[in-house]
């Protein structure tokens, strides 16, 4: 009987796994399937340039004039919403051939990318609360607080008068962070580029703009230095085309022109109704990678649990340092680390998929190897020297007897590390992963809805890890029933 | 030849000498008890009749098997070698009658029937029939002892360990436990008891050893060490347990 309930707790892991296949084989398909597919990074949350519209859909003025200009010179991309600094870093790790984010042309990015034609003239406006009277102009921020987008041109200009007018820094790594920190109030105002603010302003972002545009740098197409030079020629032809065909206007005025849509009109409940298919989506993202990484870390756990209580000090010594490594480095930088370091010290690329895995596995392994250590070492002594005094060799005296007492000693712990690793899926956010958390950022990034679509996520957090405790705990009271 | 031949002994415990030097033999079908005061070395001379401990000099030959040899399997001369401990040790995931049938078939030793029909067979000679479907959490400490006695009997050994088997018991039940070892005695079971139980070892022990500091301090027939002790030693402990 009980072989048989083992048999079915690991099918039904199986079975989850494989529920999970189908996000997982789409995510590969989004991999470069022939050599002609270009790998676009972009931001997340820019809206008007990117953003992800009800559909789930990226759209905005990048990605319309990345679709036309791809039309044009008859070439294949694939959009990877990275976030503005991941999308960077990705480009400098030649994870991405190009990124396409809004992004300024400086001269301290031309030493590390090669830049298009300038496809946009920004500049940087600053804007306040809607409504209040105490900030009009800089010289207003004597002693307050700024709210601004790291890397950005906006963070660049709040940095050249920050010390003149005596203002402080809150750095953000995305608008509708930086947006909410000034609703709030913990901000008084915030840089940006002026499209940017436009837009939000448009949408009933809560603020309003106040100084003139400054004169500032230009957006530019970017590629790795002296890297995919013909993906940069062909940008530059398709853009001198679309210039000339009046397209390029087209689609400027589609976001930012006098009848630039506004926002939809919907109820709270409505717009948590309508958000809801793409939160589950990434909550399906969440669970799968949350399982699947699970499954390796145990197998990680299995192998350095049993070198830990093993008698060999050089395998005792290769588990100790796997623990003390993985559970030392904070999971964030692990992510950096795996996902942009290691394949631009090496010079390959590595997928996403792999990258979140790997992550998760050996930070949540390092963990399960102490579970399963402490579990073996909770037997009491006794037990394996009655199985050895009955003639039972050191592995059946382990596998029969000793396993399976430590099992229910460690399936609370389990339990725990499942909800752990379900929760830090989240922080994969910061590579680009699209799971529930990031989901939630790129909803309000379009909605500026942050207390309910916040309020959603956590609900949906709260349910899953609830009925997977659940379950969790049934299946502990079954196989703790004797003993 | 003796069933079990123990010459110069010693085993430390990191600095610590716990024996210091042991000679003795058991011939076949001997009951031998072990007593002496706490920390005087009986446990651990026990053990490393079955190497449970590693010792550190001399020898300790079993069924004509050196068992600190390297070449020696050590699980197969285990086969022979019973073992009871003072804390029972069963298998608390495992019901009474797999717990006693387990290691015969686990290693080969007999089929799921005849496994089943030996542990029955033990059950009832320790009086547990009824207790075959039981988990080990449900039984008394004197029930439990004597299950562990039937599963180490189910490997059909020749020589059977005592740990202090009726130290860990409440009083009302240390009967039931003596009463199956002396059962086992009068069947010509050769055995090494560890006891603090000096009526039962007066009763049933062809021979007595009185162990102290790590040294055989006498030994002989219960008679002699009880009736007439020599070892100022051993007069003195008597003194205190009798």
């Amino acid at each position: 009987m009980r072989k048989l309930r083992t048999f079915m707790f690991i099918m039904s892991l199986v079975c989850l796994c494989l529920a999970g296949m189908p996000y997982l084989t789409t995510a590969v398909h989004a991999e470069p399937a022939s050599v002609k597919t270009y790998q676009i990074g972009t931001d997340v949350t820019f809206a008007p340039f990117e953003f992800e519209d009800e559909n789930g859909k990226f759209v905005g003025i990048d990605m319309d004039l990345m679709d036309a200009i791809a039309k044009d010179q008859n070439f294949k991309y694939v959009i990877k919403p990275l976030g503005f600094n991941a999308a960077v870093q990705a480009l400098e790790a030649n994870q991405v051939d190009g990124v396409i984010a809004g992004m300024s042309i400086t001269d301290e990015r031309k030493a590390k990318f090669d830049f298009s034609e300038p496809y946009f003239d920004s500049g940087v406006v600053m804007a306040v609360r809607k409504g209040q009277n105490e900030v009009k102009s800089y010289d207003d921020l004597k002693g307050k607080k700024v709210a601004v987008k790291t890397g950005t041109e906006g963070y660049r200009f709040a940095e050249s008068i920050s010390a003149k007018i005596g203002f402080t820094i809150v750095p953000f790594d995305d608008s509708a962070q930086m947006y909410e920190d000034v609703k709030t109030g913990n901000s008084v105002a915030c840089f940006d580029d002026f499209p940017v603010l436009a837009y939000g302003v448009n949408q009933n972002n809560g603020l309003e703009i106040v100084t003139p545009k400054e004169k500032g740098a230009s957006y530019g197409f970017a590629v790795s230095k002296g890297k995919n030079q013909e993906l940069l020629q062909k940008f530059n032809a398709g853009l001198a085309n679309l210039k000339a065909s009046g397209e390029y206007d087209k689609i400027t005025a589609k976001y930012l022109g006098e009848n630039a849509a506004g926002p939809a009109n919907q109820s709270r409940i409505g717009l948590m109704l309508s958000s809801l298919p793409s939160l589950l989506k990434g909550l399906g993202y969440t669970v799968m990678y949350a399982i699947i990484s699970l499954f390796f870390a145990f197998i990680l756990g299995l192998i350095f649990g049993f070198m830990k209580v093993g008698r060999n000090k050089w395998l005792r010594g290769i588990a100790t340092v796997f623990v003390d490594l993985f559970r030392g480095i904070p999971l964030i930088v692990l992510a950096f680390f795996i996902y942009f370091g290691i394949p631009q010290a090496f010079g390959f690329t590595m997928p996403l998929f792999l990258a979140v895995i790997l992550t998760l596995s050996l930070n949540a392994g390092a963990y399960v190897t102490e579970i399963i250590r402490g579990g073996i070492q909770s037997i009491d002594r006794g037990q394996m020297e009655a199985a050895r005094s009955l003639g039972l060799p050191y592995r059946k005296a382990m596998t029969k007897i000793i396993i399976p007492q430590a099992i229910r000693i460690m399936i609370p712990a389990f339990i725990n590390q499942l909800v752990i690793t379900l929760k830090d899926t989240s922080i994969l956010s910061v590579i680009g992963l699209v799971e529930l958390t990031q989901s939630g950022k790129i909803v309000i990034a379009r909605t500026f809805a942050s207390f309910d679509i916040w309020l959603e996520v956590a609900i949906l957090y709260l349910i899953v890890i609830t009925v997977l405790t659940k379950i969790s705990s049934r299946l502990e009271r079954k196989v703790t029933r004797h003993g | 030849m003796g069933k079990v031949r123990v010459e110069g002994l010693k085993k430390s415990f990191g600095a610590n000498q716990v024996l210091k030097g042991i000679d003795m033999q058991v011939q076949e079908g001997e009951v031998v008890c072990v007593i002496g005061p706490s920390g005087s070395g009986k446990s651990t001379f026990l053990r490393c009749l079955n190497r449970l401990e590693d010792i550190t000099e001399g020898t300790v030959i079993v069924d004509n098997f050196d068992i600190n040899d390297p070449k020696t399997d050590i699980n197969k001369v285990r086969e022979n070698i019973g073992m009871v401990f003072q804390h029972f040790n069963l298998f608390p995931h495992f019901s009474v009658l797999k717990n006693i049938m387990f290691a015969p078939m686990e290693l080969g030793k007999q089929s799921a029937e005849e496994a089943r029909s030996t542990a029955l067979r033990l059950l009832e000679q320790v009086g547990l029939k009824d207790k075959a479907d039981a988990y080990p959490s449900m039984l008394s400490g004197g029930q439990k002892q004597r299950v562990a006695i039937a599963r180490a009997l189910a490997m059909n050994p020749d020589i059977m360990l005592f740990d202090e088997p009726t130290s860990a018991l409440d009083p009302e039940m240390v009967g039931e436990v003596l009463g199956v070892m002396n059962d086992l005695a009068h069947k010509g079971m050769t055995m090494v008891i560890v006891t603090h139980e000096m009526g039962f070892a007066r009763e049933v022990a062809d021979r007595v050893i009185f162990m102290d500091g790590g040294y055989i301090v006498e030994e002989g027939t219960p008679e002699q060490v009880f009736g007439s002790p020599k070892n100022e030693r051993t007069i003195s402990f008597l003194e205190k347990v009798l």
